[in-house]
């Protein structure tokens, strides 16, 4: 089965700042797949998708680099903005532009 | 057995395969270098003759023995290997890598020079250029202590306070392949030194996943890097409390630094490695011509055992540190700077002179070592604290 949350401790280490003394050595971490690591927290653009223009071709889901497009329960395409970094490969790709890549504005 | 020891005839190499076929280590990754060379050649016999349970993996460079030996050591595993020079530097990267995870992994170095030109000879500079890596990093003067610090060596880096790899040089040649005399240890006397269980805290296991390798940037980096330096900071005592357990099961005396007719010496010879040996027979020539004179041996170079240094040393009035290795632009020779910064700022310390020698094996005879000494009573009478030459080489 696939864990989609970090362990506990992961997120205490990093809400509470942890130090030399309580960190696990070496970096060695418990394991977690990769959708634990919210790796889109960094982007300065974001793929915003209008569901109503969609016609579930799936271009972006296909070429996105980092499978930050998930289909929805109806086969529309959603942005998982947590790993999406605002490449906009999928923009370009989409054959009833149906993505816009917006600044992202903190 | 008791009371009685078994001697052998050994090279230098073959001390160091002899002592690591009696911990028997589970994996072996190795590739072999000149002149290191025998040391594998004699384990991979071991191997073949069944005489050992150990896993030998035939790699393709160091690169992939060093980064075979992390692997094995992540799931556990006990694991040892040798090189030399060029060999050392193309593990460079990936020391880093074994002791940034924590693997204990042991590393026999037989020191040689680094090209061009190429040279296959004695000089510590591959080993010490390491002192950076985080690794524990000791030096034997024979074949005996080759095989003692072999054995030892498991035992610092396993240590639940250290984890840390751990590497042990011994001289091209002049050590690896002279014929000495090793008095050996049994197997169950080294079994129960070393025993088999020991921690494998962060280590694979199918029912606590972990990740290993990952990711550290800005934000937790520096915390990591530092558990590494409390780590090797406490590898100082336990590297203390091993030699003392090692020398009581072996009768042979093994203490971080050696000090030889140091009580009343005016002078002292600072060495490591086999250029010790002739450091002593000097002390014995000059103490015959009535000079105050001692020698100190740094067996462990990394961490650095400042403390005792400085008790060995204070009221002396000068030292020469003969250092075969080489280093450029420096302002002392290698041990000389870890020396100078040891001793800085404190009392009754002495006026340190460094001398580069026997580069690419060349020979450091001992008269030469008699006019290094004269050469330090003058620097130290015109009221000179600190010079560095280089020594034996033709103008």
């Amino acid at each position: 089965m696939m864990v989609k949350e970090a362990p506990d401790e992961f997120e205490r280490w990093v809400k509470e700042k942890w130090g030399a003394s309580k960190l696990p050595e070496g970096g060695i971490v418990p394991y977690h797949s990769a959708y634990a690591y919210k790796t889109g927290d960094w982007s300065a653009f974001k793929a915003i998708i209008d569901k109503e223009k969609c016609i579930s071709c799936m271009n972006c889901f296909y070429y996105c680099p980092d499978s930050a497009i998930i289909m929805d329960d109806e086969m529309k395409a959603e942005c998982d903005t947590q790993f999406c970094k605002g490449c906009g490969i999928c923009a370009k790709n989409c054959p009833v532009d149906a993505i816009e890549i917006r600044r992202v504005t903190r | 057995m008791s009371g009685i020891r078994e001697v052998k005839g050994m090279t230098g190499d073959e001390a160091v395969a002899n002592a690591a076929k009696l911990v028997n280590p589970d994996v072996v990754a190795a590739y072999p270098i000149t002149p290191q060379t025998i040391i594998v050649e004699r384990y991979s016999d071991f191997v073949n003759n069944g005489e050992v349970d150990t896993s030998f993996i035939s790699v393709e460079s160091e690169h992939s023995a060093m980064s075979a030996c992390v692997g094995a050591s992540l799931t556990g595993a006990r694991v040892f290997t040798a090189t030399a020079s060029a060999g050392l530097a193309l593990m460079y990267e990936i020391l880093y890598v074994a002791s940034g995870m924590r693997c204990p992994i042991v590393l026999a170095v037989a020191n040689r020079a680094f090209s061009a030109p190429i040279n296959i000879h004695g000089e510590c500079t591959d080993q010490l250029v390491c002192r950076d890596a985080s690794w524990v990093s000791l030096f034997g003067e024979s074949a005996q202590e080759a095989y003692d610090e072999t054995i030892l060596s498991f035992k610092i880096a396993e240590h639940p306070d250290v984890m840390l790899p751990a590497m042990f040089g011994i001289e091209g040649f002049i050590v690896t392949h002279a014929l000495e005399r090793v008095e050996t240890l049994s197997k169950q006397q080294v079994e129960d030194f070393l025993p088999e269980s020991r921690s494998l805290k962060y280590r694979f296991n199918p029912d606590d996943k972990m990740t290993f390798g990952s990711l550290v940037l800005q934000d937790y980096y520096m915390e990591i890097k530092r558990q590494q330096e409390e780590a090797i900071q406490r590898a100082y005592q336990v590297t203390k409390d091993v030699m003392a357990e090692f020398s009581e099961m072996s009768g042979r005396k093994m203490e971080v630094i050696e000090e030889y007719k140091l009580e009343d010496a005016e002078y002292a010879f600072v060495s490591y490695g086999a250029t010790a040996g002739n450091a002593k027979a000097v002390v014995d020539r000059l103490r015959e011509k009535g000079e105050k004179v001692g020698a100190l041996k740094i067996r462990l170079y990394r961490p650095f055992p400042s403390l005792d240094i400085h008790e060995a040393l204070s009221g002396i009035k000068a030292v020469s540190i003969l250092d075969r290795s080489a280093t450029f632009g420096s302002p002392g020779t290698i041990v000389q700077t870890d020396l100078a910064s040891a001793l800085y700022g404190k009392e009754n310390v002495p006026s340190l002179h460094g001398y580069i020698n026997g580069l690419g094996g060349r020979v450091l005879t001992l008269p030469e070592i008699e006019e290094i000494f004269e050469k330090t009573k003058d620097y130290h009478d015109i009221g000179m604290t600190t010079t560095t030459d280089w020594v034996g080489y033709r103008k």
